[in-house]
C-alpha cells in the first residue's frame, strides 16, 4: 500500500542509525516483523505474539507482530511474496493457506513462492458431533445412520473440510446437507443445540474435552488427537487423505540461506521455550513440534499433490458444482 | 449461571489502575466531546476506534463504552450553558436548563443534570447486567431459524422507528444489506463485488465506512450549517453563593429521576429508538405528571432531571440486545460490534460462554465508568464550562484532519482516503435527504450474520417453509414482522392525513 | 410522509435517484459482479438482489406518493437550488478532495498543518496564534503517533 510513502521521510530519519551496516553474517541487525494473516485475538495471533517475544530474546532484536487478516491468511501471504526484506519480514501461519488456498481460489501466491523455515505446531482439527445423537459418537455408526437418513447435516467452515466431506460422501454414497458456518463461534451453537448432526472443528472441541459435550468422530490430524485418543484418523477410517494442519514460519523464496538458517536455529530454541509451550499446549491445546525445513516442505508438497488429485476425482473445485 | 468468584475476580480486573485509567480516559474524552457542540458521540467513537487498535480487547471496549457514556453526560453542559445541545438527545435538557442558567443558577442546573445523568446511567447499567445473563442463556438455545427471524424483525423495526419515514428507512437498510454482502460468499467462496481487490475479500472494511459516513460527512453537514448559525451567548459560571444545589432540592428531583430512568431504559432496550426519543418522552411524561406543568420550560429542575436521566439511561440499556442477542440497536452499539470484530470477538450470547471473564469485567468497568463520570463532572464543572467556548470553526477543521489521519495511520493509503471520501458523500446524502442512518449501519453490520443464518435455515430445512411450524419462536417473529410492516404503513398514512388536515385548516 | 411541499420535493427527487440507482444495481452490477456458483442454499447474489429490490420498491413508492401529493397541491415539481447554495455545499468536498489528491505526492504529515490551518482561516479565524496552534498541535500528534507506530513496527 501507499502508506510507505507517508513514512519515507520518517523512516529515513528514524532508521539511519545502524541500517547501512547490515550484512548477511550479523543477521539480524535491525528489528524484525512477524506477519500474522489473522486478526488480533485469534489463536494464531495469540501464539504469534508469544513466539515473537521468545524470538526477540533468541535473535537479540525486537520482533514486532503485525496483523494482516483477510482471505484465510491469503492477504498476508500475497504481501509477503513481494517482500525484498531478506528475512527481516517473515510470516507465521497455517499450512492450509499454502496448500489448499491456491487450489480453491485464484491467489497471487503459489506454494513455491516461500521457504518454510520450520513447522512449530500441529493442528488438532477434527470432525465432531454433539451429545446424545442417535448415532452415538462413533464414525461407523454415523456413516450407517447417514446412509439410512438422507439429509443428515454437516457444518463446514473451510473449503478444505468441505472438499473432504464431499469426497467422503461420494465414497460412502451419502446424501448430506452441507451447511456453511464461520469459525468455531458459529459452529459450536449449531452442534450444541442439535440443529446440525456433525461438523468440522478447527480446535473448539479441545475446550469441550472435559465436559464431553463435543465428542470427536474423526481426527483430521496426521495422528490421533491428544485430547481424544479414541477417535480414529482419516487414514484409519479408510480414506487416503492427510489434511494435517501445520503451523509454519515462512519467508519469501529469495531470502539468503544464512538468514533462513539463523531463523531456524532461533525457532528450534523457541519450540523448547516454556512460555511458547505453555501458551500452545495449555491454552490453544495443540502440541508443539519442531519440523525442519526439508520435512515441512516435503509434507506440504505431498499435501498439495493429494488435494489436487482429490479435486480431479471430484471433478473440479467442489464449490463450483453440486 | 456465573459463580460468585468469577464476578469478584472480574471486579478485581476492572479495578486495576490500568483499567481505571483507560475508563477515565474514555469518560473524560467523551465528556469533552459531549460538551463541544458539533462533535457528537458517533463521530467521536468512529475516530477513536483506530486509537483502540493498539489496546487489548477489554481496554478497547471499556474505553469506547466510557466514551459513549461520557458524551451523554457532557452534552448537558452545553445544553444548559449555551442553549445548544452537545448531542441531539440533550435538546430536551435545553428546555429547562438554559432558562435556569440564565436566571443566575447555572451551577445548580449543571449539578442536577450531572446527578440525574449518573443515577440514570448507573441504574440502567445495573439493569443491563441483571437482564443480560438470563437473556443470553435463553438466546444461546436459538438456532438459525430463530436468529434469522429475529434479525429480520429487528431490521424492519429499526427502519420503522428510527427515522421519519419507514420507506426511506427500508431503502437505507437495503443499501446496508447490499454493502454487507461484499466479500467472499460463505457457502460457495465466490467473490462478490470485490473487483479484484484482496482488501475487499473480507467485506467492506468497517473503519473507512464508519469514518466516512459518520464522521467526515457530519463535518460537511456542519460546515453547511455553520454559516447559518454563528455565535451563541454562553452563560458564565459566577461566584454567586446562592447558586448551588442543596440536598433537599436534589431529593425533590429523585422521583423524577427514577421514573425517567425507567422510561429511558425501556426505550433503550428497543432497537432503533435512540436517546432523543427517550429524553423527549420522559420530559413529556414528567411535565404531564407534574403538579405545576406550567413551570416546565421556565427552569424547573425536574425538567432537567427527566431529560438527562433518560438520555443517559438509554445508552447502557441499548446494550441489552447487543450482548443478549448480538443485535446492535443503535449507532454506537453498531460501532461497538465493529470494535469487537476488529479485536476478534463476536459479540452476543456466545460471549457468556466463551469470554465470560471479559463480559463480567466489562460490566464491572461500566459500573466504574458511571462513578468516574460523577467525579469528572463534579470536579471538572468549571473546566467544562470553559470548553463550551471552543468555537466550531476550530473544531471542524481538526476533526476533518483526524478523519483523514485515522485512515492513513491504519495503512489504508490513498486508496483508503478515496474510499472514505466516497462514503462521506454517501453519508452526506443520507443525512441531507433524511434517510435513516441507523438502519443503514445496523443492516450493514448484521448482514453477514443474517446471511449465514438464512442459508443455514434454507439448507437444513431443505427449503421447506413448513419447518416454521415446529419452530414457534421463529414463526412468532416472522408473523410479527409482517404485522409490523402493515402497522407502520397504516400509521404513517394516518399521520399524513392528520398533518394534512392540520395544514389545510 | 409529510404534506409540506419542500419535503415532498426532497422525497420525490431522492426517491427517483434511489430508484434509478437500485435498478442499475439490479440490471447491471449485481448480475455482473455479484458472484457466481451454484449452491444448495442461497445463490451468492440472492441477498444483494433482495436488498436492491427493497431499495427499488421503497424508493419507487416514495417517489410516486410524493409526486401525487405535489400534483394535488399544484406546486411545481422542480425548484432548482440557487448556485450559491450548491457552491456552499460543494466547496468543503472539493477542499478535502484537493488535499487527498496531494497526499499521492506528499506525506500526510507535511500536509497536515495546511489542511487544518487553511480551513481555520477560511472559516474566519484571524488571530494568527490560534491558527498556528490549531495547525501545529494535530500535526505534532500525528508525527509522534507515526514515529511511535513505526518503532513498534505496525506500519
Amino acid at each position: 500500500m501507499k502508506n510507505t510513502r507517508l513514512h519515507t521521510a520518517l523512516l529515513a530519519a528514524a532508521l539511519t542509525v545502524g541500517v547501512g551496516t547490515a550484512q548477511a553474517d550479523d543477521f539480524p541487525s535491525k528489528p524484525l516483523t512477524l506477519v500474522v494473516g489473522f486478526g488480533a485475538g485469534g489463536s494464531t495471533d495469540i501464539q504469534a505474539r508469544v513466539l515473537a517475544n521468545v524470538l526477540e530474546e533468541e535473535l537479540g532484536q525486537p520482533v514486532n507482530v503485525v496483523n494482516q487478516p483477510g482471505a484465510g491468511g491469503g492477504v498476508a501471504l500475497t504481501r509477503l511474496t513481494n517482500s525484498q526484506d531478506e528475512g527481516y519480514t517473515f510470516a507465521f501461519g497455517t499450512s492450509m493457506t499454502i496448500t489448499y488456498g491456491p487450489l480453491a481460489t485464484e491467489t497471487a501466491y503459489q506454494p513455491d513462492d516461500f521457504r518454510y523455515v520450520a513447522g512449530v505446531t500441529l493442528g488438532q482439527s477434527a470432525i465432531v458431533t454433539g451429545e446424545g445423537r442417535p448415532f452415538g459418537d462413533s464414525w461407523e455408526s454415523l456413516i450407517e445412520y447417514a446412509r439410512e437418513n438422507p439429509g443428515t447435516s454437516y457444518a463446514t467452515q473451510t473449503a478444505l473440510d468441505r472438499m473432504i466431506i464431499e469426497y467422503i460422501s461420494q465414497q460412502e454414497e451419502l446424501d448430506l446437507r452441507i451447511v456453511p458456518t464461520s469459525g468455531g463461534a458459529g459452529m459450536a451453537p449449531l452442534i450444541l443445540s442439535g440443529d446440525v448432526d456433525f461438523a468440522y472443528s478447527g480446535g473448539t472441541h479441545s475446550g469441550y474435552a472435559e465436559s464431553g459435550e463435543m465428542p470427536v468422530l474423526l481426527s483430521l490430524a496426521e495422528d490421533r488427537l491428544v485430547a481424544f485418543p479414541e477417535a480414529p484418523t482419516l487414514r484409519e477410517a479408510g480414506y487416503d487423505i492427510n489434511p494435517a494442519e501445520i503451523r509454519v514460519v515462512m519467508v519469501p523464496q529469495n531470502t539468503p540461506d544464512s538468514h533462513v538458517e539463523r531463523l531456524a536455529v532461533a525457532l528450534e530454541a523457541a519450540t523448547q521455550d516454556e512460555r511458547f509451550i505453555e501458551i500452545t499446549e495449555e491454552r490453544i491445546l495443540m502440541p508443539v513440534v519442531y519440523l525442519p525445513e526439508e520435512e515441512v516442505t516435503e509434507t506440504l508438497r505431498s499435501q498439495t499433490e493429494s488435494y489436487k488429485a482429490l479435486l480431479e476425482e471430484l471433478g473440479g473445485v467442489p464449490d463450483a458444482d453440486e | 449461571m456465573p459463580e460468585l468468584s468469577a464476578i469478584t475476580s472480574a471486579f478485581g480486573d476492572a479495578l486495576t489502575l490500568h483499567s481505571i485509567g483507560i475508563i477515565f480516559g474514555g469518560v473524560l474524552l467523551g465528556y469533552l466531546v459531549g460538551v463541544i457542540p458539533g462533535l457528537n458521540r458517533s463521530v467521536a467513537i468512529a475516530i477513536a476506534i483506530p486509537l483502540t487498535f493498539y489496546m487489548s480487547a477489554y481496554a478497547a471496549i471499556a474505553f469506547l463504552i466510557g466514551l459513549s457514556k461520557g458524551t451523554a453526560a457532557g452534552s448537558a453542559v452545553s445544553a444548559i450553558l449555551l442553549n445548544t445541545p452537545g448531542e441531539p438527545s440533550s435538546a430536551a435538557t435545553c428546555l429547562d436548563g438554559y432558562p435556569m442558567a440564565k436566571s443566575g443558577q447555572p451551577r445548580k442546573a449543571l449539578k442536577i443534570g450531572l446527578l440525574a445523568s449518573v443515577i440514570g446511567d448507573l441504574l440502567s447499567t445495573l439493569l443491563l447486567i441483571v437482564v443480560v445473563i438470563p437473556f443470553a442463556s435463553i438466546a444461546l438455545k436459538f438456532g438459525p431459524y430463530e436468529l434469522a427471524a429475529i434479525l429480520i424483525f429487528a431490521l424492519v423495526f429499526i427502519a420503522g422507528m428510527a427515522g421519519g419515514s419507514f420507506l426511506k428507512g427500508m431503502a437505507a437498510g437495503g443499501m446496508g444489506v447490499i454493502l454487507g454482502t461484499v466479500g467472499l460468499d460463505p457457502e460457495t467462496g465466490a467473490m462478490r463485488f470485490t473487483f479484484g481487490y484482496a482488501e475487499l475479500m473480507e467485506g467492506v472494511p468497517i473503519l473507512p465506512l464508519v469514518i466516512g459516513t459518520l464522521a467526515l460527512s457530519e463535518m460537511f453537514v456542519q460546515l453547511d450549517e455553520y454559516r447559518r448559525t454563528k455565535g451563541g451567548n454562553s452563560v458564565r459560571l459566577g461566584n454567586n453563593p446562592d447558586d448551588d444545589l442543596s440536598f433537599s432540592e436534589f431529593k425533590k428531583t429523585l422521583p423524577t429521576i427514577f421514573k425517567s430512568t425507567g422510561v429511558g431504559a425501556f426505550v433503550g432496550a428497543l432497537p432503533g429508538l435512540g436517546p432523543s426519543v427517550g429524553s423527549f418522552m420522559s420530559y413529556g411524561l414528567a411535565k404531564r405528571g407534574a403538579k405545576d406543568p406550567d413551570s416546565f420550560g421556565k427552569g424547573n429542575p425536574n425538567g432537567i432531571a427527566a431529560a438527562e436521566a433518560a438520555d443517559n439511561a438509554v445508552i447502557p440499556a441499548s446494550y441489552i440486545p447487543l450482548f443478549g442477542l448480538g443485535i446492535p440497536g443503535s449507532v454506537s452499539a453498531a460501532l461497538l460490534v465493529g470494535a469487537f470484530m476488529i479485536h476478534g470477538i463476536q459479540v452476543g450470547p456466545l460471549m457468556l460462554r466463551d469470554h465470560p471473564q471479559m463480559l463480567f469485567t466489562l460490566f464491572a468497568g461500566m459500573v466504574i465508568a458511571s462513578l468516574v463520570m460523577l467525579a469528572i463532572g463534579w470536579y471538572g464543572l468549571r473546566l467544562f464550562a470553559k470548553v463550551t467556548d471552543v468555537p466550531q470553526h476550530i473544531v471542524i477543521p481538526v476533526v476533518i484532519f483526524l478523519c483523514l489521519a485515522g485512515i492513513q495511520v491504519q495503512g489504508y493509503g490513498t486508496f483508503g482516503l478515496l474510499v472514505v471520501f466516497g462514503f462521506a458523500i454517501f453519508g452526506y446524502f443520507l443525512k441531507k435527504f433524511d434517510y435513516s442512518f441507523v438502519t443503514f449501519l445496523v443492516a450493514f453490520i448484521v448482514t453477514p450474520m443474517l446471511e449465514m443464518n438464512l442459508r443455514q435455515s434454507v439448507i437444513l430445512s431443505g427449503g421447506d417453509i413448513g419447518i416454521l411450524l415446529q419452530r414457534p419462536i421463529a414463526l412468532f417473529f416472522v408473523i410479527a414482522t409482517g404485522l409490523m410492516v402493515l402497522h407502520l404503513m397504516w400509521s404513517s398514512y394516518r399521520l399524513y392525513r392528520q398533518r394534512r388536515r392540520l395544514l389545510s385548516s | 410522509m409529510t404534506p409540506e411541499p419542500h419535503l415532498q420535493r426532497k422525497n420525490l427527487w431522492s426517491g427517483l435517484g434511489v430508484t434509478l440507482f437500485a435498478s442499475w444495481l439490479l440490471v447491471w452490477l449485481i448480475p455482473r459482479y455479484g458472484g457466481s456458483g451454484i449452491s444448495f442454499g442461497m445463490h451468492p447474489q440472492r441477498l444483494a438482489t433482495l436488498g436492491a429490490w427493497v431499495m427499488f420498491l421503497c424508493a419507487a413508492a416514495l417517489a410516486i406518493i410524493s409526486l401525487i401529493q405535489l400534483k394535488k397541491q399544484r406546486v411545481p415539481l422542480i425548484k432548482a437550488p440557487s448556485l450559491t447554495v450548491v457552491w456552499h455545499q460543494a466547496w468543503p468536498f472539493l477542499y478535502v478532495l484537493f488535499f487527498i489528491s496531494l497526499v499521492i505526492f506528499l506525506p500526510l504529515t507535511w500536509l497536515a498543518p495546511f489542511i487544518v490551518g487553511t480551513l481555520v482561516v477560511m472559516l474566519g479565524e484571524r488571530r494568527w496564534y490560534i491558527v498556528l496552534l490549531t495547525a501545529a498541535i494535530p500535526t505534532a500528534a500525528l508525527y509522534l503517533l507515526t514515529v511511535h507506530l513505526m518503532r513498534i513496527g505496525v506500519v
